[in-house]
């Protein structure tokens, strides 16, 4: 290596200089090295393949709900439990074999009492089953799956437009942040090819009719029914393009489900050193959310074939958007805040809303109950209710002391300020204890959107125990 | 003339610190494609406290000289199987168990234990412009005197993830010996040592890098680097989508 001869003279000026007391400073560092035995080879390497891998946990929970009397609205669920508690025991499994084939499952067995239930009544033990599903690598970078998968897509985080396996999937939920309700769903039997490259991939995914659709409530199985009612009650295709453009990571979708057509973008970009901005887009021609939850409703037999469509209701089919714009900032603290705007074109506007409130206030018990179905068949698509929401999200890890989470969301009404929030602490007891407490309401006026729903409060416990 | 003259010389100089961080560079880095097991032991003061192990998958992009990372989780219980992809701007972290993978920003790869990994794979002559501070007798991790080239590199690329960067380097080994890395605003962020030279992947490397917190100053991290192993990593590894596809062979 050439060193030019003023380096050398400048380096031997220095040594003949000799230590300088920032030396010694820096020496002081040393103190604080811990006097410890590393770990061993054979410790470090254990159990860091993925051959034979399972994830198996625990989890305990105790919830309490509060309740509002004088609703605007009847709700026709009128006993809902006070006090439920929930024991899940949650498994993933996944096997490597021979010539690129390997096997994944996924499932939870939830035994829950509630105290308006009898414990000896089937409903009480429910088993998710989410996911099973054979891959295949039959080339490089070349992916064949088979049976039950959890395709999930989408770049935002409190509603994804493009993620359009979400609907109908979810299952018992404790924590209601939606980073937290993807974590248990339930998959779609399917088959899925895909080919990735340096920079992209392509993927189809089809997954076939099994069963007629399920009703929304009431008639859940429970028990080990697989509900492939609720995955697999229409042919379903999905198209995907992912490739690099100029750091904007863009993916494009096609979906296609009996007669609904939606087209899917997503992109992300970083802005400086704390920020990503990221978007998500889908959009086809479909009828108002009121007026496929009502179809759906009469089709599965929940709604009379006689129940009115509201007026306001549109029931005419055009081309409707869904969009999720936001970005996420994270300050030196360990402080992450996501701010998104939501549209869904679909929802119920202003005027919609303001006049279900009214009609059903003034005493027309069927619209009051397709209020509650259109609200429930909302929440069962994962989608907004109305057309213009906000959503916020702030989470700092490592709160005060190691290991302990504390994060908030809420999701606003941009019609009446309205909102459903949560706020929740989490705590790492240990590598294999967590605990975990979550406090959520639903905030506004009596004839808000979600200060009209009859639970004010809840509030969750819950011990997770890793194996 | 005389200022011609401290011109050539002191780019000259210059230059020659740059040697010095790329041939540093050499002895942490392999020069081809490579996985590892970094175990990172977390001490509060003195004792331990938590412990976390990760695969590492690492590879240098021969023309732009930049690493690209994928970091898996494989203890403890709770986050196993998730994964951290750094290529450049391209960072995303992927958690099994929603399918969701979320990108991250610079400022966010800082959290977690993943990201002691930038003072491990990343070739800092790229990022970073280097002037010979001095030469200094230090004592290594294990209070042995080092006779080493004492170096100020600041941050000349975007990528760079610390402003500034003081780094010791033993002369004749070019082995680094420790490093302090700072932020923008000119704050002490962590202090690394490295110590434990072994012969893996074809050179006398470092196994052992202890990182002193210096915003909190009860905490250490030690991360013992094992299991080292040459591996084919191709272009496609380093994408959103292949994260789920992951496969880590015993």
């Amino acid at each position: 290596m050439k060193r030019s001869p003023l380096f050398l003279m400048l380096a031997g000026i220095w040594m003949a200089a000799g230590p300088s007391p920032v030396i010694a400073q820096e020496d002081f560092d040393l103190d604080r090295i811990p006097d410890t035995q590393p770990a061993t080879s054979d410790e470090t390497s254990r159990d860091v393949g993925t051959a034979q891998q399972n994830k198996i946990f625990l989890e305990d929970a105790l919830g309490l709900t509060g309740r509002r009397n004088n609703l605007v609205v009847p709700s026709p669920s009128a006993h809902q439990p006070d006090v439920q508690a929930r024991s899940s025991l949650d498994v993933t499994a996944h096997r490597d074999w021979a010539d690129g084939l390997s096997a994944t499952l996924s499932d939870r067995l939830d035994l829950s009492w509630r105290n308006d239930l009898d414990v000896s009544s089937h409903r009480s033990i429910a088993n998710d089953f989410r996911e099973a599903y054979l891959t295949w690598e039959p080339v490089s970078q070349t992916y064949v799956e088979s049976g039950r998968v959890n395709l999930r897509n989408g770049s935002a985080l409190g509603f994804n437009p493009t993620d359009f396996f979400k609907t109908r999937s979810l299952v018992n939920q404790t924590n209601l942040d939606p980073s937290a309700l993807r974590n248990n769903r339930l998959g779609t039997f399917m088959v899925h090819a895909q080919r990735l490259w340096s920079d992209g991939s392509a993927g189809l995914a089809f997954g076939p009719k099994l069963a007629d659709a399920s009703p929304l409530t009431g008639t859940d199985p429970g028990g080990f029914d697989v509900r492939s009612g609720r995955t697999n009650a229409e042919d379903r295709m999905l198209v995907s393009l992912t490739q690099d453009i100029g750091d904007f990571s863009p993916q494009a979708l096609f979906y296609h489900e009996a007669d609904r057509t939606r087209w899917g973008l997503n992109l992300s970009h970083p802005v400086g050193q704390s920020i990503i901005a990221y978007g998500e887009w889908a959009g086809g021609r479909q009828a108002s959310g009121v007026a496929e939850a009502v179809a759906f409703g009469k089709r599965t037999g929940t709604l009379p074939t006689t129940a009115p469509v509201p007026a306001s209701a549109d029931s005419a089919v055009s081309f409707k958007n869904d969009l999720a714009l936001g970005a996420s900032w994270t300050g030196s603290e360990k402080v992450t805040v996501n701010a998104e705007y939501h549209l869904h074109q679909a929802g119920l506007s202003r005027r919609d809303l303001r006049d279900w409130f009214a009609s059903s206030a003034r005493g027309a018990p069927s619209l009051a109950n397709e209020l509650w179905y259109v609200r429930s068949f909302a929440a069962d698509q994962q989608n907004p209710l109305v057309r213009h929401q906000i959503f916020l999200r702030a989470d700092w890890t490592d709160a005060v002391i190691s290991h302990l989470e504390l994060s908030a969301f809420a999701f606003i009404s941009l019609y009446d300020g309205s909102s459903q929030t949560q706020l929740a602490a989490s705590y790492d007891l240990s590598d294999h204890w967590s605990m975990g407490l979550y406090a959520a309401a639903n905030l506004g006026g009596a004839q808000s959107e979600h200060g009209s729903f009859p639970q004010s409060a809840s509030l969750t416990m819950q011990v997770i125990r890793y194996f | 003339m005389v200022l011609a003259l401290l011109l050539v010389t002191g780019t000259a100089q210059a230059q020659t610190a740059q040697e010095l961080v790329t041939a540093s560079d050499a002895v942490r880095n392999p020069g081809h494609p490579f996985r590892l097991t970094n175990t990172l032991a977390e001490y509060v003061g003195g004792k331990p406290r938590d412990k976390v192990v990760l695969v590492v998958f690492a590879r240098e992009d021969k023309s732009t000289r930049q690493f690209s990372n994928l970091v898996r989780y494989a203890e403890p219980a709770r986050d196993q199987g998730k994964l951290v992809l750094l290529d450049g701007a391209k960072m995303w972290f992927y958690d099994p168990a929603s399918k969701a993978s979320i990108r991250i920003s610079p400022q966010q790869r800082l959290i977690g234990q993943a990201s002691n990994g930038d003072v491990v794979s990343v070739n800092l002559a790229r990022d970073y412009q280097a002037s010979l501070t001095g030469t200094e007798t230090l004592q290594d991790a294990d209070r042995q005197p080092r006779d080493c080239w004492h170096l100020d590199l600041a941050a000349s690329t975007a990528d760079a993830i610390y402003s500034r960067i003081e780094y010791w380097i033993e002369k004749g080994s070019n082995r680094p010996v420790k490093g302090k890395f700072y932020s923008d605003s000119g704050r002490l962020l962590k202090i690394a040592y490295y110590r434990k030279y072994e012969t893996q992947l074809e050179g006398v490397r470092p196994t052992e890098t202890i990182i002193i917190d210096a915003v909190d100053p009860n905490l250490v991290t030690i991360m013992t680097m094992t299991d080292y192993r040459f591996q084919d990593i191709p272009d496609a590894w380093f994408q959103r989508d292949f994260l789920p596809r992951l496969r880590v062979e015993e």
